[in-house]
């Protein structure tokens, strides 16, 4: 059996959960590996949202803001993309391959673009097969 | 704290989720869940029953929190908020799980569906149940409004909202008013003048003491929310060397109607437009019309007259859409040929005749009795066009497969018309990106609902009427710019307008006074209280990004409505 993974996707309510919705006024078909959480902006999204969904079992994580300049609030995208790299360094601290967490713009008219996203990163971390920290939680539960 | 008890709705929305998901293993799955009391399926949740049944069973049952898993919740929220306050309960007591567009439209497969939808709903579940009470604000709605382009629809809404008595920001483009009716000579199915009922309505737009006109100009940047948006738009100089001008107004609502383009007739080649002279397109007629002669590119009246219908329409190459327009406008031609040419011969190539508006039926028949030669051809059979021989009494020959009578035909024509479709503009994705609205695959804007909400769109305060929404006739575009300028009237007579009651507090006991905040916000909404040597979020300006409260190293601002608790009783959903 192939492995489906888990992917949480954190969408800012104004473009990219808009675009997400588009995809689906549109029928374009999609990968259902991606399970979506609305905020309001992307500034919104605290790093430890990533860090608990892949505690929580999550094989990778896909964020969607406005396309820079875009940003409903002004620059909330902005402080998404300054936090981003910082969380990146960590994760990689961590061992967590880089294409388990991503950050894409995504605006309310690309749909489209919102199904490639998901269809591409569904693949990516199906390559990269189950996340570590679940394996090394699992081990760690078994220990014990 | 009261025991939960939470009301599941699993929404069928006719078969449009449900012929993909399992509502009935995600109803079993969801009635498992903890504080779950009452887990219903129904067939359309925001119909009324569906409304009177979430009422009913939070009266019945007492149930304090509900889940509605059904279609986005930028579409039906408000309508179960509203459902959930007529029983009584607080309407932030409500979560939606995004079971349609985000789950049965865009996946094939049922048990995949099944299983993404019963996390969507546990996750819902998990969420609703750390939701908290909260009051809705209310803020003034600003009175003026912001009108984009200066064709039928846009004038329209503009002297529908200034008669009304609302300062009006008519932003057009090009330095005169009318768009692409302003190219047109008669209008179908009556014959009546586009030039005598623009006259009238410009003239008004331009004396109108409400209406402030803006020629030459384009909006530049749109910010704020629905009754406080702030407009920037630049006014091009008349003077080359002079700079444009720039303005910022306040404007409540905003109403687009930036209109179609025609579609280019040299996308078709078997047609040679660009190549035949006398092969021409729609606009290009009227224009003829308009200066009040029919002659070919020689100055010779033709005596062959071709009409060719569906250029770029109802064609997978180009536009799978109906234009809507060109039928009656191809009879028309029938029509305004004859008067000009009284002896010529009009032969009428269509694929199907669509006369389905009011008078027009009446119309086509009208337009058979003045001899008018109707072939029918197939989709994607394009009529071929070729120059005639020296030997012929005409300049081209269309060979036609005639559908009806199964035969090859071939007609002579002097001119040939190109009745060419209507297609969005070029730059439809900067206008939605400009207003924050969605366009459809072919980039007509899309509406917030399709039969019940066309005038509204996804983003509260932005209207579309006109061709920008879908190809349109003008009693269409017409009645479409009247319905946004009585929705927006219907919202600035109440004066106020309730907005959401999200909004981020900083919790005293917590803030350290490290004044990160202070400088994150777009909205200046962070206030530091020197003597206290706190920060304080002035809930009024406050517009619930939520950018202070990821950054807050204390942990001391919460985003109502979307509080860490919440979010991660989500993220333990979705994965479970």
């Amino acid at each position: 059996m192939t492995f489906e993974p888990k992917i949480v996707g954190f969408l800012c309510n104004w473009c990219s959960y808009t675009g997400a919705d588009l995809a689906g006024t549109s029928r374009i078909h999609y990968a259902a590996n991606v399970r979506i959480i609305r905020v309001m902006c992307s500034a919104r999204i605290d790093p430890t949202f990533v860090l608990k969904a892949l505690h929580d079992g999550a094989d990778g994580v896909l964020i969607c803001g406005c396309h820079p300049g875009d940003c409903h609030y002004s620059e909330g995208n902005y402080k998404m993309m300054r936090r981003y790299p910082l969380l990146k360094a960590l994760l990689a601290d961590y061992g967590i391959e880089k294409d388990r967490v991503r950050l894409e713009w995504v605006s309310a008219s690309e749909g489209q673009r919102f199904a490639d996203i998901v269809n591409d990163m569904t693949e990516r971390v199906r390559a990269l097969g189950p996340s570590s920290i679940k394996t090394a939680l699992a081990t760690d539960m078994a220990e014990r | 704290m009261e025991d939960l008890k939470i009301g599941v709705y699993v929404c069928n929305c006719g078969t449009n989720i449900a012929k993909v998901v399992d509502c009935d293993a995600t109803i079993e799955s969801a009635s498992r869940l903890p504080g779950v009391a009452i887990a219903r399926p129904y067939k359309y949740m925001c119909s009324n029953p569906g409304q009177e049944m979430i009422v009913a069973d939070i009266r019945e049952h007492g149930l304090n929190r509900v889940v509605v898993a059904a279609c986005s919740p930028r579409m039906h929220e408000p309508t179960f908020r509203k459902a959930l306050q007529q029983a009584g309960v607080n309407p932030y007591f409500l979560e939606m799980a995004n079971i349609r567009e985000q789950c049965s439209w865009v996946h094939e497969d049922g048990a995949v569906a099944t299983e993404k939808a019963k996390a969507l709903v546990k996750a819902a579940v998990l969420r609703v149940a750390r939701h908290e009470p909260l009051e809705r604000r209310s803020v003034d709605m600003c009175p003026d409004l912001l009108v984009i382009g200066g064709g039928i629809a846009g004038m329209t809404a503009a002297l529908d909202l200034a008669d009304a008595g609302s300062k009006i920001y008519l932003v057009e483009r090009a330095d005169h008013l009318g768009g692409n009716l302003a190219r047109v000579d008669l209008t179908a199915p009556y014959l009546d003048s586009a030039r005598d009922m623009l006259t009238d309505r410009m003239t008004r737009v331009v004396e109108h003491p409400n209406i402030s006109l803006l020629l030459n100009s384009e909006v530049e940047r749109l910010e704020g929310f629905v009754g406080n948006f702030q407009a920037t738009i630049a006014t091009k100089a008349r003077n080359g060397n002079a700079a444009d001008q720039v303005a910022t107004v306040d404007v409540g609502s905003v109403v687009v109607c930036t209109g179609y383009k025609e579609f280019d007739a040299s996308r078709i080649t078997h047609y040679g437009y660009g190549k035949l002279p006398n092969v021409i397109t729609s606009f290009e007629f009227e224009k003829m019309l308009r200066e009040g002669g029919v002659e070919t590119k020689e100055g010779k009246a033709p005596q062959y007259v071709a009409i060719i219908h569906c250029v770029g329409s109802r064609n997978l190459e180009f536009h799978a859409y109906c234009s809507r327009v060109c039928c009656m406008t191809a009879l028309k031609y029938a029509h305004e040929v004859k008067s000009a040419v009284p002896g010529a011969y009009v032969s009428d190539i269509y694929i199907d005749m669509h006369a389905f508006g009011k008078g027009h039926e009446d119309f086509y028949r009208r337009s058979s009795e003045v001899k008018t030669l109707f072939l029918m051809y197939a989709k994607d059979d394009y009529p071929v066009i070729r120059r005639a021989d020296a030997k012929d009494d005409c300049e081209m020959l269309i060979e036609v497969n005639e559908s009806l009578s199964g035969e090859t035909i071939e007609i002579p024509a002097d001119m040939v018309i190109l009745m060419v479709g209507m297609e969005a503009r070029d730059d439809w994705a900067d206008v939605a990106h400009l207003v924050n609205i969605s366009g459809d695959k072919d980039g007509w804007f899309i509406e917030s609902h399709p039969k019940l909400d066309p005038v509204a769109t996804t983003t509260d305060g932005i209207y579309i009427a006109g061709a920008c929404q879908a190809p349109k006739d003008i009693p269409d575009s017409v009645a479409q710019a009247r319905a946004a300028a009585a929705r927006i009237l219907g919202r600035i007579a109440k004066g106020k307008l309730e907005i959401d009651a999200v909004f981020a507090e900083v919790d005293e006991d917590k803030c350290s006074g490290c004044r990160m905040c202070n400088e994150l916000c777009p909205y200046t909404a962070i206030e530091f209280d020197a003597e206290k040597k706190r920060s304080h979020i002035i809930s009024a300006l406050c517009k619930a990004c939520g950018a202070c409260v990821a950054a807050c190293p204390s942990g001391a601002i919460a985003a109502r409505h979307f509080t860490d608790a919440q979010i991660f009783a989500q993220i333990e959903g979705v994965l479970a």
